[in-house]
């Protein structure tokens, strides 16, 4: 049990040294076994992971890496250093423990995948198990401190756990980096559709696929009262197997009740609604409704819907599609901070004409995602039972599954059984 | 299991019998005295900054956090007004109303320079220009241990930063009560606001003990009997999943902070608090000398 005395040195070492009043030869911290110095070696991954080329600050010392708060997190390896994490009627393990294997040099960093502006992510491979993962890398020596697009989305994927949302298996937290270890996703929708589709454009069995998945991982971020304000093709990842789930929550908040006083500067101008783009803060779950809509003519051209340069430009392109909207049309419109009374009027055209190759029920879907009015946008949850997805294999297993146990349900009952429910559906 | 997005993590029993100061040797009635004057110098803070109130609530809560249980932060380690500002530093940024590292350093040092976390009107005109101007190197060292502290906060809490607050559940709760059509019913609303806002000061840590609902359920009940507005006969609060020996418990505790506040203010009576590592040390000496 050498864990234990390991957390020890810590707490004593700074109080020590503090000097509030133990004798120093009461503090074990200097006296550390010969065996365990070697330990002690490999727990200071700030030291490891130290790169004066993106810092001017001496050499890490006093903070060691810890792997935030991911007690919670399912299919995750086993942490070296868990973090204090407050149990939400769940208790945490106490004390945590301590040991090496999850070191952040346990991932081997490969490629470089991409570069956002505060984030850097690679490739990686878990030198234990051989998996992939993508490894996000924050820079903490910013003027911001801690980014709080990193706080956001920490903090909420890790309530996040669906299958169509990119897993966060953990969090390493040293002195002047942070360290995302996601699952390992084979590309973003975006590449896919330069990739696999013909000039961009997929074919209808993929789309509707995606779109499931899609609509999947909103309703589920929707029910846990999460926004993703964010959704480009840029921000969904596909893996190998075809199944696209959600990324970057970098945006994404969480809402309570009643919604108000967000910032308007979310959602890339493309996939952005045009309540927010009329300056409305009261916005909710719609928003992404409107990004999955665009998202999904997206897929069909190959081309985004709307490519406005400006805030003014987004609206027109939406409304020479969608129609200009009136007081009559949307009550309350000349309400909204952006909203000018000589905006151009455009009459609604049918979206087939720009979308030849969608057929008459995917047109009905997506005409409710793509209504001006929030209020009138379909709901994920509801889209999700869209006719649509009628002959989605996926949807018919599910289908099937959930009758199956609903017969077997009745028939225990029938039986007089009585079982405890396994597995959860 | 998903937890309901309404609820916040509650401190375990162990995050609760003890503590990182304790650990570090800290009595107990110090630490109170700390961690109270220190949740006053954040909501003090916070009004400087001119925050909303929900958002100064999420930072004391965020501000408790770190303060509870064997991993928690030490008083010992860190100045309990460097916790204060790292709280609001890192709600705020999350908040639509994020405060620069500037305005905070400044609000901070403008308060300690009154001498008390809860300066009156006057103490708030005496404040002088010379004793809490921030230099540029004291700004760039303090701005660095800001966000050292926000990181170290982080790490403890496990980036679990998101609070539920019960304020505008407290309005849901006294609609379905049908209290709004009483004349007094704008004083219940703002006695149980108040009765909220007390809770968060609570050295019981009672927004770490129970959920937001609970708090909101006995803030009422308070209120109510205060105010002398009936309300139904039956027992209502098991309507918003608050039972009476939860119900009894928040009330006894609300009403004590008062009395608790008397007791420390008697207590200080003439002396500060101490705010740093340096101020515990040498009040900790003091007391064993036995002056």
């Amino acid at each position: 049990m050498w864990t234990a005395r390991l957390e020890l040195p810590t707490r004593k070492f700074i109080y020590g040294h503090r000097a509030i009043g133990i004798p120093p030869d009461a503090v074990p911290a200097h006296s550390t076994p010969p065996q365990l110095r070697i330990a002690n070696e490999l727990t200071s991954a700030s030291a490891i992971l130290f790169d004066p080329l993106h810092t001017n600050r001496p050499p890490p010392s006093k903070l060691r890496p810890t792997h935030a708060g991911t007690l919670s997190i399912a299919n995750r390896t086993d942490s070296s250093i868990s973090v204090r994490n407050l149990g939400g009627g769940h208790t945490a393990p106490f004390p945590p423990t301590m040991d090496n294997r999850r070191h952040p040099s346990s991932f081997q960093q490969l490629e470089k995948l991409g570069e956002g502006t505060y984030a850097t992510v690679f490739k990686g491979r878990n030198r234990q198990t051989g998996e992939l993962v993508a490894l996000k890398e924050i820079h903490l020596d910013s003027e911001e401190g801690t980014p709080s697009t990193a706080i956001r989305e920490i903090s909420l994927m890790k309530e996040l756990k669906h299958e169509n949302i990119v897993l966060l298996h953990d969090v390493i937290h040293t002195e002047n980096k942070l360290m995302l270890v996601f699952e390992y996703m084979d590309k973003d929708l975006k590449k896919y559709m330069d990739v696999r589709g013909d000039r961009g454009a997929l074919d209808p069995p993929t789309i509707k696929s995606f779109m499931y998945h899609l609509l999947r991982g909103i309703a589920f971020c929707h029910e846990n009262r999460v926004l993703h304000r964010d959704l480009k093709p840029q921000n969904l990842l596909i893996n190998t197997r075809g199944v696209l789930k959600l990324a970057d929550f970098g945006l994404a908040r969480a809402f309570g009740i009643p919604v108000n006083t967000f910032s308007n500067e979310v959602v890339t101008l493309w996939y952005r609604a045009p309540d927010v783009l009329l300056g409305s803060r009261t916005y909710s779950t719609s928003i992404d409704i409107w990004s999955a809509g665009c998202i999904m003519a997206e897929m069909y051209t190959g081309r985004p819907l709307f490519p406005g340069t400006t805030n003014e430009d987004q609206l027109q392109k939406i409304f020479r599609l969608m129609g200009t909207p009136s007081e009559r049309s949307w009550p309350g419109i000349s309400q909204f901070p952006e909203y000018k009374a000589n905006f151009p009027v455009y009459a609604t055209q049918d979206l087939r004409l720009i979308l030849p190759q969608i057929d008459q029920v995917g047109l009905s879907l997506l005409n409710s995602m793509l209504q001006l009015r929030p209020e009138m946008r379909i709901s994920a949850a509801t889209a999700l039972n869209h006719p649509w997805f009628n002959d989605l294999p996926q949807r018919q297993q599910q289908h099937a599954q959930a009758m199956a146990a609903a017969q077997a349900q009745a028939q225990q009952a029938q039986m007089g059984g009585y079982q405890v429910p396994q597995g959860a559906y | 299991m998903q937890v309901s997005p309404l609820a916040n993590p509650l401190a375990t029993v162990a995050q609760l019998e003890t503590s990182g100061s304790q650990i570090d040797g800290i009595p107990r009635h110090l630490e109170n005295s700390i961690r109270f004057a220190g949740a006053q110098l954040t909501q003090a803070a916070g009004i400087l900054l001119r925050l909303p109130q929900e958002v100064i609530a999420q930072a004391l809560v965020v501000f408790m956090r770190f303060l509870v249980g064997p991993e928690g932060g030490s008083l010992a380690e860190f100045d309990v007004q460097q916790v204060s500002a790292a709280s609001l530093y890192t709600i705020t940024k999350l908040s639509p109303y994020p405060k620069s590292p500037r305005s905070i350093i400044n609000v901070f040092a403008y308060l300690s320079t009154l001498g008390t976390p809860t300066p009156t009107p006057d103490q708030l005109q005496q404040g002088k220009a010379e004793q809490y101007y921030v230099s540029e190197g004291t700004y760039q060292s303090r701005r660095l241990v800001l966000s050292d502290t926000e990181q170290r906060i982080l790490k403890a809490l496990g980036f679990n930063v998101h609070v539920s607050l019960p304020y505008t559940l407290g309005i849901t709760y006294l609609q379905a009560l049908d209290v709004f059509s009483h004349p007094r019913a704008s004083d219940l609303a703002k006695r149980a606001t108040a009765y909220l806002n007390t809770a968060l000061l609570s050295p019981q840590m009672l927004y770490l003990t129970h959920q937001p609902g609970s708090l909101a359920t006995a803030t009422i009940y308070l209120a109510a009997k205060e105010v002398g507005i009936k309300l139904p006969e039956v027992e209502w609060w098991e309507v918003f999943d608050t039972d009476r020996e939860e119900l009894g418990f928040l009330v006894v505790g609300m009403l004590s902070v008062g009395s608790f506040a008397e007791e420390e203010r008697a207590k200080w009576q003439g002396r500060k608090v101490p705010m740093t590592v340096d101020e515990l040390e040498a009040e900790m000496k003091r007391e064993d000398s036995g002056e």
